[in-house]
């Protein structure tokens, strides 16, 4: 199994992304690297290009400028090779409203390669705590469940890289911490995760790493406890503090406390 | 969930089977659109019929039964093929059910392509019940030869349609607008066929309607239908069919974005 430090190419590398929507600049030189067996936090406010930037690595979105490369693979010069290594939850999940979520596994499941009968569908809705839904259509099945379905389509071929686009919003407390368990959970298997979320107590409970983007362009980066130690004396953080700082008093300092929406 | 990770791509053959087997099923479950693509062929059905039956009557501008069979049969493919294609193409767009798929390695021309089989096998399906129930109707009955050549006339009848189906998606983006813009046309060109047939508007409405994808489809219907006598009309419906096919096919790969927005 291999650790974050034996190999030393990353498993995602993003050098001088620029992405631009007709006049407006949406990305702006963004560029960071997560490891191997690494998960890093993508944050930003609303609008501040953290959808933009995965929908880049996925393939979904040509760069203006930059280059993304997926476990040595140059993923805007080979996606379907770069696409095979990764797992993807977006923002909004299309699935099929005609499927069962069986028929969506199994759909998906093909699609990544690996072959699955009925019985082993119903065992991975099992480990998702899902089996008494299988028949049931996504729609009618409770956040917390679409979000374990749509984590469990993006992990179903132990990718290499997992890019999650806010995996948590919206869950009650029980559901996002059954979600962060099953995020930790599937990096054992080796891969690294790259999430965005916009809560910080979520980010640092699972990120290694965290990642902060503002108006396209990269704010600051490290570890949760490095970032609040780099800013602690930061007067604008010091402004914001109630006692010892925190991550979001940090968060807020380096992306300004106006409203974004 | 296994330590191993993917990185090969996946067979294509297994992609495929995995897209036919999920575009099979959401076409069958779309009972509501199956009853639509049937009802009107076989209301013109029961209504040529009808009006033959009646004493000293006949069916439209006394056209023979082969006719009113073949404008039921071309009416099935209209709505399965042009309207049916084109509405779940934006639906599917618009819902992110497409940026899901494209996420996965799948080449984009696999999952056309397997959207285009399924429609291909939904108008054999459609030409299937229209023939048996325009038979019993009329009181017709064909050759193996002939069976065979409506099922050719019907997969070439579906392209053209499917073909301008797919300029309609590839022009417009937005959802409300296709489906605006496919009703219009099907109604468009279900009264130029039907008032075409008719003769009801004048030798030059006939012979202009003669040559609109429906009437030429409705031409070739009823020259395969009586093969003895193929006229020069039947080889230009032929040509005219296949010119439509090509330059709306063109069209519509050609401008067609993956994105509703
Ligand atoms: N398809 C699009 N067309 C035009 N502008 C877009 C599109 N998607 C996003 N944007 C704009 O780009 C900026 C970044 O958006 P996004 O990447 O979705 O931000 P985030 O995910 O961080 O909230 C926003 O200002 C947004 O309005
Ligand atoms: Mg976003």
């Amino acid at each position: 199994m291999s650790t974050p430090t034996d190999r030393p190419q990353p498993m995602l590398a993003v050098e001088g992304l620029v992405v631009k929507y007709g006049a407006r600049t949406a990305v702006d030189g963004v560029g960071f690297a997560i490891g191997r067996g690494e998960i890093v936090g993508l944050l930003g406010p609303n609008g501040a290009g953290k959808t933009t930037t995965l929908s880049v690595i996925e393939g979904l979105r040509a760069p203006h400028a930059g280059t993304v490369t997926v476990d040595g693979v140059d993923a805007l010069r080979h996606p379907i090779d770069a696409r095979a290594r990764m797992g993807v939850q977006l923002q909004s999940s299309g699935f099929q409203p005609e499927l069962s979520i069986e028929q969506l596994l199994r759909l998906y499941a093909g699609l990544y390669g690996v072959r699955m009968s009925h019985r082993e569908a119903l065992d991975a809705l099992n480990d998702t705590g899902l089996e008494r839904e299988s028949g049931k259509r996504l729609k009618n099945l409770s956040g917390g469940q679409q979000q374990r379905f749509s984590l469990l389509i993006a992990s179903i071929h132990n990718p290499l890289l997992l890019l999650l686009d806010e995996p948590t919003s919206g869950l009650d407390p029980q559901s996002r911490r059954s979600l962060w368990q099953r995020i930790e959970n599937s990096r054992r298997g080796g891969g690294s995760i790259l999430l965005t979320t916009h809560s910080m107590e979520e980010a640092q409970a699972v990120c290694d790493r965290i990642v902060i983007i503002d108006h396209g362009k990269l704010v600051a980066t490290g570890s949760p406890a490095e970032l609040i130690a780099t800013h602690r004396d930061d007067p604008r953080v010091l402004a914001l503090a109630h006692g010892e700082p925190t991550l979001e008093d940090v968060f807020i300092a380096l992306t300004g406390s106006d409203l974004r929406d | 969930m296994t330590d191993t990770t993917t990185i090969a791509t996946p067979s294509i053959g297994l992609t495929l089977r995995s897209l036919l087997r999920a575009d099979a099923t959401v076409i069958a479950r779309s009972r509501q659109t199956l009853i639509l693509n049937l009802a009107v062929p076989i209301l013109i059905l029961v209504i040529t019929d009808r009006a033959a039956a009646r004493p000293g009557g006949n069916a439209l501008g006394g056209q023979a039964s082969g006719v009113m069979i073949a404008l039921a049969l071309a009416y099935g493919l209209l709505s399965s093929s042009l309207l049916g294609y084109s509405i779940t193409v934006a639906r599917d767009r618009e819902a992110g059910v497409f940026q899901r798929l494209r996420v996965t390695p799948t080449p984009t021309w696999a999952i056309m392509l397997s959207r285009l089989l399924v429609q291909f096998a939904a108008a054999i399906v459609t030409s299937i019940i229209v023939i048996v129930v325009g038979g019993i109707m009329h009181h017709v009955s064909y050759g193996a030869g002939s069976y065979v050549l409506i099922f050719l006339v019907a997969l070439y009848g579906a392209a053209m349609f499917l073909g301008i189906g797919q300029a309609i998606v590839g022009l417009i983006r937005s959802t409300t607008a296709v489906n605006a813009v496919g009703r219009v046309l099907y109604i468009v060109l279900l009264l130029l066929g039907i008032l075409g047939i008719s003769g009801a508007l004048g030798d030059t409405f006939t012979n202009v309607s003669k040559w609109t994808p429906v009437g030429a489809l409705i031409t070739l219907f009823a020259a395969v239908q009586n093969t003895g006598a193929w006229s020069s009309d039947d080889t230009w419906s032929t040509v005219a069919i296949g010119a439509y096919l090509v330059v709306f096919s063109v069209i519509g790969i050609r401008w067609f974005q993956w994105e509703s927005n």
